[in-house]
């Protein structure tokens, strides 16, 4: 791969040019994970930048670095050739870097014009008061500037997705901004509004801004960078021209090979009978033609990009979210209802937040791995606490939990043991299918070996997984199979021998 | 994944809110039940009766437009009213005695918003605790007794009359007027609008979120220290249960007026709409000889149905 020194040189018009922002060899550590390595990065006036990478890759670190939301713990930021120092958001505006994220920073009552210039509104002839008139024809001015005709006094909430967009791109701009940077600005639109939105790119290009564009569709990369960075586990990997590269090249670098750990599992010689049998599943969520099968003994794969709809997939079969079409059938037969229906006939969802959504920290261990069992420990509806202690004894020797005693707070466990709560928890409700929702998410690699090793056990005696995971990697060691979602709906399923994490990528993405 | 919506323009019908299909069905109700209802002098007496609630309600709508709530309003009117009646009767002075209102108002303001804002205990718990502490320094300053003895100076102020207007409906008017410049038209009220809205926003447009917290509660404590004023000419004495469950009429009207308590969604003259159905409803029920529990049910049941109104509208 060509050197990024000579990608500069390379690149058309740039010859000699000042980068209008370098970043050099940021780093930026949290407790247990170094989300930058020593990443440079540079743009150049009136370029798009495209900035690819798998999930946690450190894309929206970098992001979060340059607009001064994060302090970098290591690195130098140059601004047309000088030195600079970005330590927060205030200082990030003056340099002209304004990021549009896709939880928009808009004030959904408030109209249009007053989002624009929150904070910097013209002032009225009372002290305190906003002149309206100016605010207003400012707005427009701001609006036209970027050739959206729409009435600056409508409110926010009355707008759609794409035009609250275009709303948080002209408070940029009216902030001057001169580096745009955009977190998958067309996750959330139409084709049609993603036409507006490039034109719009264009526009601004002509207009020197400067735009980091994160994108996860192949299609876009192409269409708009003018260069493309690729990051990979907190590094930058290379810095490459679009018209140098295709798109499996690009896959092969994001995905890269960094194999330290061992996945402990027994693949059965053949699987089970069918225990769940999902048919054109769709849920108000976006999902849609959601087909898949889970047999008794089985570790199923669901993958895709973070918003694919895995999560909400998951949740549409456990009963979590309304049904609009399809039908889910469990041991042979059809199930309907909420998550209480979906637990009682032996689904258990382990959700990725582990801590708002699957315990209660405050409670103690033994509190926590029996409130699912209640109904099923004390059918008369009288608690006893000795057949509760009894219960969750047995499942800490069981699942090898490491607490000093049932009585220990959860939230004082290690996220390992926290997991194993969870999934003790819906063993003693007698669970047999595990929806797991990234399971090993912030656990040491230690604790995951550990999990897997108990996910294992649990097929092995009879019982079925379905695990989501953004760790392609662990997929590919740990499923039987997997099925791939992309923008809602299955894209595909690999079977044991092409389960790849290649192939994974190549099937979640978007082909030009 | 989100749909992408368009511009909607709701037909008529369904741009009424629920506060005005209540408030046209509370006095086509009352008109048609309650003797005397409809005669001026008890309508003029309505919106007299309703002003103090006006006064509260109005910077109840703000509190509970920043996601926020404030229990302690009705305490803290006993105790600005008391404030009133000891210091005028001590100095014959209705100026002092109202600016000794507003500021204790104030002072109770202050702490409910840095409670909130910056020690950041839920306003639930938070102006529970105050509650108790106005209710029981209304008690200590007045030793459980009335106080009377009113001034004349403050006693005419709630039969006085401007330009023939009653003095306390012009100021409820001017105190909606100046709410309504406030909020629509100030940056202030503007930053009201994000507290609830989007908080981060603030914050990344360099603005204070816990300063004008602060801000919004201690206007709820200035008002309950005018209000003041007028309930103790109202009573023509300080009595230390006089604001007892006003808050519980302040929060209902500001939920019939069809402000959300999520998102930073208010609207003023709903509120204002909402406090003369309440007002309506105690009247009408009075009228009609109905006991003063039956009232306070009836105002939870209005709430329920205004709310409810409002949801049908909205899912439909």
């Amino acid at each position: 791969m060509s050197t990024s020194a000579a990608v500069e040189a390379l690149r058309p018009g740039s010859e000699g040019a000042t980068p209008l922002l370098e970043l050099r060899g940021i780093s930026k550590e949290f407790p247990g994970v170094k989300a930058l390595d020593g990443v440079s990065f540079a743009i150049y006036p009136g370029e798009v930048h495209m900035l690819l990478g798998e999930n946690g890759a450190g894309k929206s670190s970098l992001m979060k670095v340059l607009c001064g939301a994060y302090r970098a713990d290591a690195g130098e930021f140059y601004y047309k050739g000088e030195k600079v120092a970005i330590n927060s958001t205030a200082d990030a505006q003056k340099l002209g870097i304004a990021v549009i994220f896709q939880e928009f920073s808009l004030v959904p009552h408030l109209d249009i014009a007053q989002n624009i210039f929150l904070g910097r509104e013209p002032k009225g002839r009372i002290p305190g008061t906003i002149d309206r008139r100016r605010i207003l024809a400012d707005a427009k001015r701001v609006l036209d500037m970027i050739g959206f005709d729409i009435d600056p006094a409508i409110t926010v909430d009355k707008l759609g997705v794409a035009q609250q967009q275009m709303v948080e791109i002209a408070k940029a701009i009216s902030q001057n901004a001169r580096i745009l940077v955009m977190d998958e600005p067309t996750a959330a639109l139409s084709d049609r509004e993603t036409e507006l939105l490039f034109a719009l790119i264009a526009r601004l290009k002509a207009d020197g801004v400067s735009i980091v564009y994160i994108s996860h569709r192949m299609a876009e990369v192409f269409a708009l960078g003018d260069r493309i960075t690729v990051m990979r586990d907190g590094r930058r990997i290379d810095g490459v021209l679009p018209g140098d590269v295709t798109p499996d090249q690009l896959v092969r670098m994001m995905v890269g090979r960094n194999v330290d750990m061992t996945y402990p599992r027994n693949f059965a010689e053949k699987p089970g009978e069918v225990m769940l049998q999902v048919k054109g599943l769709a849920s108000p969520t976006g999902i849609a033609d959601i087909d898949i099968e889970v047999r008794r003994g089985e570790i199923v794969g669901l993958c895709g990009l973070v918003g694919s709809g895995r999560t909400e997939a998951a949740r549409a079969i456990f009963g979590a979210d309304p049904i609009t079409g399809g039908e889910i059938i469990f041991d042979g037969k059809p199930i309907s209802g909420g998550p209480d229906v979906a637990s009682r006939r032996g689904i258990a969802l382990i959700p990725e937040s582990r801590k708002s959504e699957g315990l209660a920290l405050l409670r103690s261990v033994g509190d926590n791995l029996v409130v699912s069992a209640l109904r099923k420990l004390f059918p008369s509806g009288m608690f006893d606490p000795r057949v509760s202690q009894r219960t969750a004894d047995e499942l800490i020797r069981q699942l090898r939990i490491v607490t000093p005693s049932a009585r220990q707070m959860v939230g004082l466990l290690s996220g390992g043991n926290q997991q194993k709560v969870v999934i003790g928890k819906w063993l003693a409700a007698g669970s047999r299918l595990f929806i797991f929702d990234e399971p090993t998410r912030g656990i040491d690699i230690g604790a995951k070996s550990e999990i897997f090793a108990l996910i294992d056990r649990l097929v092995a005696e009879g019982a079925a997984a379905l695990m989501i995971s953004s760790e392609q990697i662990e997929i590919c060691h740990v499923c039987d199979r997997a099925y791939v979602m992309r923008e809602g709906r299955i894209a595909g399923h690999l079977s044991r021998n092409e389960l790849t994490e290649e192939n994974i990528v190549r099937l979640g993405m978007h082909h030009a | 994944m989100r749909e992408a919506a368009v511009i909607s323009q709701p037909n008529l019908l369904r741009r009424i809110p629920g506060v005005a299909i209540v408030l046209v069905a509370l006095i086509a109700l009352f008109g048609a039940i309650a003797p005397g209802f409809l005669s001026f002098a008890n309508l003029s007496n309505v919106l007299v009766q309703s002003t103090i609630l006006t006064m509260l309600a109005l910077p109840m709508t703000l509190i509970i437009m920043t996601e926020g709530l404030d229990l302690s309003m009705g305490a803290v009117l006993t105790l600005t009213s008391l404030c009133v009646a000891i210091v005028s009767v001590a100095t014959h002075s209705m100026l002092l005695g109202v600016g000794a209102a507003i500021l204790v108002g104030a002072a109770f303001g202050l702490v409910n918003g840095w409670l909130v804002a910056i020690v950041g205990i839920p306003p639930f718990v938070a102006t529970l605790g105050t509650l108790g502490m106005a209710q029981g320094l209304s008690l200590i300053v007045s030793d459980g007794q009335s106080v009377v003895g009113i001034p004349h100076s403050v006693r005419d102020i709630y039969s006085a009359t401007f330009l023939g207007v009653p003095v306390p409906i012009v100021m409820a008017l001017v105190t909606y007027a100046v709410f309504h410049g406030l909020l629509y038209h100030t940056r202030f009220g503007t930053y009201v609008f994000a507290l609830g809205g989007n908080r981060e926003a603030l914050k990344y447009a360099g603005l204070s979120p816990g300063r004008l917290l602060i801000g919004v509660y201690a206007i709820g404590g200035i008002m309950a220290g005018i209000a003041g004023l007028l309930m103790t000419a109202r009573m023509n004495s300080g009595h230390p249960t006089a604001g007892l469950g006003m808050e519980f009429d302040a929060i209902a009207a500001v939920a019939v007026g069809g402000t959300s308590f999520e998102r930073g969604n208010g609207w003023l003259l709903g509120t204002l709409l909402g406090v003369i159905a309440v007002g309506i409803l105690r009247n009408g029920l009075n009228l009609i000889s109905m006991p003063s529990s039956v009232q306070v049910a009836s105002v939870g049941v209005l709430v329920i149905v205004a709310l409810f109104l409002d949801g049908l509208r909205s899912r439909s």
